[in-house]
Parts: C-alpha cells; sequence; structure tokens
C-alpha cells in the first residue's frame, strides 16, 4: 500500500555514491551446478514492516516474509499467473458463483497441526471480522453472505462453507472474474488455530508456509528472521536454511553492504548506483528490472475548472512530454500514455495511449477557449492553479516538469510541497485539489484494480476518495462492471481495451510514466528472480557462496590518502 | 524544599502544557492517520473501520480527555500486568502511566519507548563523552597555545566541526570507518556487548564531534579569560604548578558555564538524535519519532513528545543543580 511512497523514496534518492562498484563475490561451483541446501539469504531494505498477520497487512515489504510465512489456497507464480497452492482440486460451477477447493491433506502448520477446511474458514472469517484491522476487507465483499458479517449481523460467513475435512466452498453474490486472483492475496491465508477466530496483536505469526517464524526471530525496526519450515508440504524445498530481512537500513549503507557481502541482493539502489550497476559488464549479467506494475499521472479534477472542459484535459495530456519524466530516473521510469502499467494482465500496447503532441495540446486549448500564443506568451487560463505535491521523490521533482510543460500551453501551476499524509488528505478530498500528480501500484495483479479504484464513479467519495478526478462516466462504469463479471478472457481484454480508449479520450488523467525496479544480485545467489506480484520469488533461492564475508580491515593495506578514499586492493577497474 | 516543590510545580506545569499542545496540533493536522495505518490505496470503506477501531471518530475533546484520564491514573498494584485495561500501562506502585497503544505497530507506546530509551541515552551517554573529551581537550590547548598555529588550526577545525551537518560527517565516518576500512560496523546495534560497543562509536563519533566543536571554542574563550586571572597568577605566585594551576583553578571554572550546556545538550541528545539514529539505523527515540511523525501516529509522537520533554525538564534542574555544586558562591547566595 506504501508502494508508491516506497517509489517516491527511492526517485529522491537520484544522486549517490559515485564510489566505484566492487567485484562480485564467486559462487563456488560453476553455473551448471545442481541447487543445494543450507545457507541464511540476507536483504535490505529502507523501510520497515508493520505486522506479519496476513488479516493486517498493508504494506507491500511485508508481503514479502508473509508470502514465507503463510500459504495459500492458491497463489501467484513467478509471472503472476494463479496456481493451486494449498488446493489439490479447484472446481468452479458453472454460473461462476461458486469456487470449490479440495485441499492437499496431511498439510501442517507451523506448530505442527494439519491443516484441514475448517482453518480456512475460520482464517478467513477471522481476517473480515469487522474488529479485524484488515485494510483488504473490501475485496471480499462479493462473497455471498461476507455484508452481513461485517454488519455483525450474522456469526458467520455464509458463503463459505465446509464440506468435510479437506474440502471448502466459497459462494458469491456475483460472478467475479478475480476472485481467484483475490484469493491468492494474502488476507485470508489459512493460520494456525493459536490464531484463534478473532484477530489479536499479540498473536505471534503461524502458518503453512515454506519458513517459520521462531520465538525472538523478529526485532521490530532492525530485522526479521524465518527459518526453514522442515515440515512444508513440497518436499525438498525451501532450500535455505534461513532469510533475514534488515529493515530501515540506509540505501547508501545498503550498497556498502552488499559490497562487503553483508546481504545478497540488492534493490534500493540511488539512481547513480543503478547506471553503474546497469553498466558495469561484471554486475550486468546478475542484475533484472522488475516488471512494471505502478503507473503515475495527473488527476485532473472534472468538477473543478478548467479540468470540467475535456478540452483542457485532452489539453494537458498532450502538453506532457513524457520524455522529460523519464530523464528523472532514466533506468526505472518507462513513459506511457496508458492507464495500465505495462506489466498488469489488461494492457494492450496496441491500443494507442495517450502522447506528446505540443500542437494538438494548442487546439485543444482553444477549443476550449483559452487559446495561448507561445510567441507572445499571452492568452491561456487566466487563473492560476495550485498543484499539490508531496516531499520526496517523483511529485516533487516531476511537479517542476509538469510546471513547465504547461505553461507552454497557458496553464500556470503553483506548486504546494506537503507531507505524504497532507498530500493525501489533500488531494483525496472533494472541490480541493484542480490537478495533482497521482500513483498506484498493483494490489494484485489484474487490470480491474486499476480501473476500478481510479475510475468507476463508485469511488468517487467527498472525502478519501479513490477516484481524485472525481470522473463519472455511465458507459464506462458498465463496461468495468461487465468485465468484473466475465469469465471469457478475450471478451474481458476487447472490454478492458474499451475502457482504455475512453480513459485516454476522456483524459481524467494524463497517464505519463510506469515505474520499474532495477534488482541485483552476487553470482552465488541462485534462482533469485523478482516476482510478478511478491517482490523476490525465494521459495526456490538457493545459495552456493564460496568464501565468507569480508573480514574487517582485509580489504585496504595502502593506507594512502588516495586507497582510502578511491580505490582498495580488492577491486578492479569498472569496465 | 520550597524552591524545589516550586521548581518541580514548574517542571509538571511545562511537560502538561507540552503535551496538550502537541496533542492539539497532531490532531488538527490535515494528514488522516487512520489512512496512514490502511494505507493509500485501501479502499475508504476499510479505512473508515480502521477510524473507528483507532477511536478517531470521536470528538477531539473527547480523545483528548480519554488520553489525559489515561495517561496518569491510578490502579490497584496488585493488577496483573496482562490486564486488559492495564496491559500497556508502566505503574509505579498504584500510579499507572498509559501513553496508549501504536497505530503503526499495534504495540503499547511504553513498550516502545522501554526498548527504545535506553539505547537513546547510551548513545546520548557516549556522544557526550566524545563531546567533552574533545572539547575540553581542544579547548584547553588552544587557549593554552593562544595566537600559535595550533591555536589556529584548532579553531579551524572547530568551525569545520560545527558547520559540518551530521548527515554528511556521519556518511563520511561511515564510508571510511565502515566501508573502506571495515574497522567498525556499518550501521545497526549488534547482538553482544561487544557488537553494541563497536555499534557505538560511529554514532557516537558523529554527535560527538559536532557538539565538540562548539565546546571546544567555549572552553577556549573562558580559558584564555581564567588564565589571566589573579587567582590564576596567585596561584602561580603561591608556588602552584602550571599544570595545577591550568587544571584546578583555571578549568575548573572554565567548566561551570559549560556544565549548564552539557545538562542541557544531554537532554536534548536523550529526545533523540533524528539524523545519526536513522544513518545508522540506531534503534533508539530519534528515528521512532520521525517515523511516527511521517506516519502520523500519534500515540507514539506523543510518547516520544513526553519523554523529550521530561529529559530537558529534568536536564534544567540537574544544570541548576550542577551550577550550585560547581560554584561555591551560588551555593551561599
Amino acid at each position: 500500500m506504501r508502494r508508491a511512497a516506497a517509489v517516491a523514496f527511492v526517485l529522491f534518492s537520484g544522486t549517490g555514491c559515485s564510489d566505484p562498484l566492487a567485484a562480485p563475490l564467486p559462487s563456488a561451483h560453476g553455473e551448471d551446478a545442481a541447487p543445494r541446501h543450507g545457507g541464511t539469504l540476507r536483504l535490505a531494505s529502507f523501510g520497515d514492516i508493520r505486522t506479519l498477520d496476513p488479516a493486517a497487512v498493508s504494506d507491500q515489504l511485508a508481503d514479502e516474509p508473509v508470502q514465507l510465512l503463510f500459504a495459500g489456497l492458491v497463489d501467484f507464480d513467478a509471472n503472476g499467473k494463479v496456481f493451486p497452492d494449498l488446493a489439490e482440486k479447484i472446481e468452479t460451477s458453472a454460473d461462476g458463483l461458486a469456487y470449490t477447493f479440495t485441499l492437499r491433506p496431511g498439510v501442517l502448520f507451523h506448530d505442527g497441526t494439519e491443516l484441514t477446511a475448517a482453518d480456512v474458514k475460520r482464517s478467513a472469517e477471522r481476517s473480515l471480522h469487522p474488529d479485524s484491522p484488515s485494510p483488504t476487507g473490501a475485496f471480499f465483499e462479493g462473497i455471498a453472505g461476507e455484508p452481513e458479517y461485517t454488519q455483525k449481523k450474522a456469526e458467520h460467513i455464509a458463503g463459505i462453507t465446509v464440506g468435510g475435512k479437506y474440502v471448502v466452498t466459497f459462494h458469491l453474490a456475483k460472478a467475479d472474474a478475480t476472485f481467484l486472483t483475490l484469493l491468492a492475496l494474502h488476507p485470508l491465508r489459512p493460520v494456525c488455530k493459536s490464531a484463534g477466530d478473532r484477530y489479536s496483536d499479540s498473536w505471534m505469526p503461524c502458518g503453512a508456509g515454506p519458513f517459520k517464524l521462531l520465538p525472538g526471530g523478529w526485532d521490530r525496526g532492525r530485522s526479521l528472521t524465518l527459518v526453514r519450515n522442515e515440515s512444508y508440504f513440497r518436499p525438498g524445498q525451501p532450500y535455505l536454511d534461513a532469510v533475514t530481512f534488515l529493515y530501515n537500513v540506509n540505501i547508501v549503507t545498503e550498497r556498502f553492504k552488499f559490497e562487503a557481502g553483508e546481504i545478497d541482493a540488492i534493490r534500493d539502489l540511488t539512481q547513480a548506483d543503478t547506471v553503474h550497476y546497469l553498466t558495469d559488464e561484471r554486475w550486468k549479467p546478475l542484475g533484472e528490472f522488475e516488471a512494471a506494475h505502478s503507473m503515475f499521472g495527473e488527476s485532473m479534477n472534472t468538477e473543478m475548472a478548467p479540468f470540467d472542459n475535456v478540452e483542457v484535459r485532452r489539453a494537458v495530456a498532450a502538453a506532457i512530454d513524457r520524455d522529460h519524466l523519464r530523464l528523472l530516473r532514466s533506468a526505472n521510469i518507462v513513459p506511457t500514455g496508458h492507464a495500465l502499467p505495462p506489466d498488469v494482465n489488461g494492457y494492450n500496447a496496441e491500443i494507442p495511449g495517450q502522447k506528446y503532441d505540443y500542437d494538438a495540446a494548442l487546439l485543444h486549448m482553444k477549443k476550449a477557449g483559452y487559446a495561448y500564443d507561445p510567441k507572445t506568451k499571452t492568452g491561456g487560463y487566466p487563473h492560476r492553479l495550485v498543484y499539490t505535491a508531496y516531499q520526496q521523490g517523483s511529485s516533487e521533482y516531476g511537479a517542476v516538469v509538469i510546471q513547465q510543460d504547461l505553461a507552454k500551453i497557458g496553464i500556470d501551476l503553483d506548486i504546494r510541497i506537503v507531507s505524504f499524509g497532507t498530500y493525501l488528505a489533500t488531494t483525496h478530498r472533494r472541490h480541493t485539489s484542480a490537478i495533482s500528480p497521482q500513483g498506484w501500484s498493483q494490489d494484485y495483479p489484474d487490470a480491474s484494480d486499476f480501473y476500478e479504484s481510479l475510475f468507476l464513479s463508485r469511488a468517487i467519495n467527498d472525502e478519501d476518495t479513490g477516484n481524485t478526478s472525481f470522473y463519472k462516466n455511465p458507459e464506462l462504469d458498465r463496461i468495468l462492471d461487465d468485465a468484473h463479471r466475465e469469465m471469457d478472457a478475450k471478451k474481458r481484454q476487447a472490454l478492458y481495451d474499451h475502457a482504455e480508449i475512453i480513459l485516454r479520450d476522456d483524459a481524467p488523467w494524463a497517464f505519463t510514466y510506469a515505474f520499474r525496479w532495477y534488482d541485483v544480485h552476487q553470482p552465488y545467489v541462485h534462482a533469485l528472480a523478482p516476482h510478478a506480484t511478491w517482490v523476490w520469488d525465494i521459495e526456490h533461492t538457493w545459495l552456493d557462496r564460496a568464501i565468507g564475508g569480508i573480514s574487517r580491515g582485509s580489504v585496504i593495506r595502502d593506507f594512502s590518502f588516495g586507497s582510502i578514499l578511491g580505490s582498495a586492493s580488492r577491486r578492479g577497474a569498472p569496465k | 524544599m520550597k524552591v524545589l516543590l516550586s521548581r518541580l510545580g514548574w517542571a509538571l506545569f511545562v511537560v502538561w502544557s507540552v503535551v496538550t499542545i502537541t496533542f492539539f496540533v497532531e490532531a488538527v493536522l490535515p494528514a488522516d492517520p487512520a489512512r496512514m495505518v490502511a494505507g493509500a490505496q485501501a479502499r475508504p470503506v476499510d479505512v473508515d473501520r480502521i477510524r473507528k477501531q483507532l477511536g478517531l471518530d470521536a470528538p477531539i475533546t473527547t480523545r483528548y480527555a480519554i488520553y489525559m484520564r489515561r495517561l496518569v491514573h491510578l490502579a490497584p498494584s496488585s493488577a496483573p500486568a496482562n490486564a486488559k485495561d492495564h496491559a500497556g500501562c508502566v505503574a509505579f506502585g498504584p500510579i499507572h502511566v498509559d501513553l496508549g497503544r501504536s497505530y503503526d505497530q499495534r504495540r503499547p507506546v511504553a513498550v516502545i519507548l522501554g526498548e527504545r530509551l535506553p539505547r537513546t541515552v547510551a548513545l546520548a551517554i557516549a556522544a557526550m563523552f566524545v563531546q567533552l573529551a574533545i572539547g575540553i581537550f581542544s579547548g584547553v590547548i588552544a587557549a593554552l597555545r593562544k595566537g600559535t598555529a595550533l591555536d589556529t588550526g584548532v579553531v579551524a577545525m572547530s568551525l569545520i566541526g560545527v558547520s559540518a551537518p551530521t548527515f554528511i560527517l556521519g556518511v563520511f565516518l561511515q564510508f571510511l570507518f565502515g566501508h573502506k576500512l571495515r574497522w567498525l560496523p556499518l550501521d545497526g546495534f549488534g547482538t553482544t556487548t561487544l557488537d553494541h560497543l563497536k555499534s557505538i562509536v560511529l554514532p557516537a563519533l558523529t554527535l560527538g564531534i559536532f557538539g565538540a566543536s562548539y565546546y571546544t571554542r567555549l572552553v577556549r574563550d573562558e580559558m584564555i579569560v581564567l588564565m589571566k586571572t589573579d587567582y590564576v597568577r596567585t596561584a602561580r605566585a603561591k608556588g602552584a604548578s602550571f599544570t595545577r594551576a591550568v587544571l584546578a583553578h583555571a578549568l575548573r571554572n572554565a567548566l561551570v558555564p559549560l556544565a549548564t550546556v552539557v545538562a542541557l545538550d544531554l537532554g536534548a541528545l536523550v529526545g533523540g538524535a533524528i539524523v545519526t539514529e536513522t544513518l545508522f539505523r540506531w534503534p533508539g527515540l530519534g528515528a521512532l519519532s520521525v517515523t511516527a511523525l511521517v506516519n502520523r501516529d500519534g500515540p507514539v509522537v506523543m510518547g516520544t513528545v513526553i519523554v523529550t520533554s521530561c529529559a530537558i525538564v529534568l536536564a534544567n534542574l540537574i544544570a541548576d543543580s550542577v551550577y550550585v555544586l560547581l560554584d561555591p558562591r551560588v551555593r551561599r547566595s
């Protein structure tokens, strides 16, 4: 949930250490070596996690350890496709209203008790109970009986029925093409019986995932260590003895730790370091871009002048040169004029998106009645517009780029930089913000997450609105509702293509760019790839390290000033 | 006794004022704590539910009344520590202090502060030790060599030290001793006593060097004046060695103004060194307070403010007491 802010933080770190890169630490065996058991994978982040309870998790950073602790009926593979995990078999009724899961028999929780269908129901009710702090309960309101349960009108969710020790059925109030995708998220994942029927802050996380948490394993604000679950239902997996996450690590320190072999992979890179790793031949094969799952744009309030005029919105969409924004962080920013990031299900590259066209932008301004003459710099919209951005990140720097681009068509922006919390409160309130930078990162890998959250008229609220442009289009509402129910993939894609065209032309947002992270790992780390939904795919990762950490004091032998500040004996010149 | 009670009364008033002002300022900020807990992308229905769970749907005056009633309250001494109403309390006999529960961490604030405060105090003391050691030593040397290249060098270094922000100095020390030389841990707190000792060096140096620059100038200026005073010359004339004249007569008096500054600095350091703690991942109050502020974690913000204001008020009381101890004239008056 804090993904946009996380992206922003990295964007903010535009400059960084220009120290030459150390050489990669070697692997003990060749590339064709078989996977080996053992070792601890160490990762770090500048952020922190708040909880490990799937019923309460609200930040992307916690997704990774929660994914390792809790197995689900279904899960996402590395490409974001849903596959049966705890479920051995999934049967869907002809009307799409019932999903019956047959569980693998003999699956054990970390505490040694067997996972049964009753645990699935209990865990779902625990998570969706009105006293639970779940920030994603709304995802599951389509389960029959869920509204009555959350309004405390029913003791149990009528739509979740147990049909035997290993059989559980989810009944939906209406067909939902996203149901399995939503179920693959964390909130409803089965938790040990020790979790009880209701959420509790003091519960020690316990599930059926490949790793488990031991007492003392989570040192809040500093580190989290998960150890291998020896009774994991997939024989032989995982390969790692443990995974350690370090939190609140300064991103420059992260790089120092990575080079010293104190962490095994790195994701939070400054812009300078990203370029270093991308261009260094020794490191290039060890890096990989994650799929782009976050998109950004300029939200224009369709209830406020001048953006109640579609021609002005079109002018803005045409006036922004996305390439200017790309320069904010050239390696990670992917310019786009689409409402969806390129790697989200439903994206169709064949549909032309919004694009930079200065002449067209001037023409739209003229049609709107605000003709602007770039030579004399006269005309345009006569009032100055407040543009609320937040501290740190693309928002702060991108604001200047947007201001300059819009000035060229006669729209004058007054940039106000506020804290992230204030920004959210201000720009998500009705009749308050005419134009603001907005972003969205996938909650789940499906177009509906973006379209419905941002552009459905039902997503409009006076406070805390999801639809920040307050855009209302009954036709789009109908298309998105149809797509949500449509089980045929081709027909669904056609509906989303139609939605994309409407949004492009009506331009409630000027879509600007998608963001992708760049990950680098040491050569001795194998099968650690970016995951389409979680950050890393760790379950299959194995280590083959040739040497231990770099011993203290072993690096610099020449104590000259230049050696201390410049190069060290272990280092090779970057190629 | 009357003076002491009066000072304590003022101290309580200051703390109450700070707590009240902070509560209302924090509460009227436009950002929504429930939204920050739920996440930027949570649906409004979920944010609403969380807002109610956190009690944020109640009027601000009601919330203030509840907070103040719980902040210091009486409870039976025999109330079990895990009793629902007192689970997050710190008990001083029948007097319980309840700082509430963190929105973010969903744990009692008292527990969180209990984990963080000792680490911040340790860093504050270590930093103060560095500050005093460097500040007094270089200040005295500079004063005794007034007008020489050494004096100029010390003054120049102190100017650089006081001008360099801690985030620059800290990154430099980390880069040099942690990354390049690998003599000390890059960051963190470690798990053993030796780890803790190693880990505290760089943040303590960062804070200490910055503070020492000011102390150097203070001690130098005091010492230059004091070395010319009649009583120091008299001491020398009566046969006191140069070292004794410097240490026992001049330096002791130079420490009087320094003591006040030290006490106040120590109070401020206990409030947390935000940049240094964040850079070195030192798990203290500074890093906690900035995170709480950004995340609009009201109870933690209030908790850190209470600890900080208490520390500063206490430091003022100590400063006054130390002043009395060091200067007999104050004692007599």
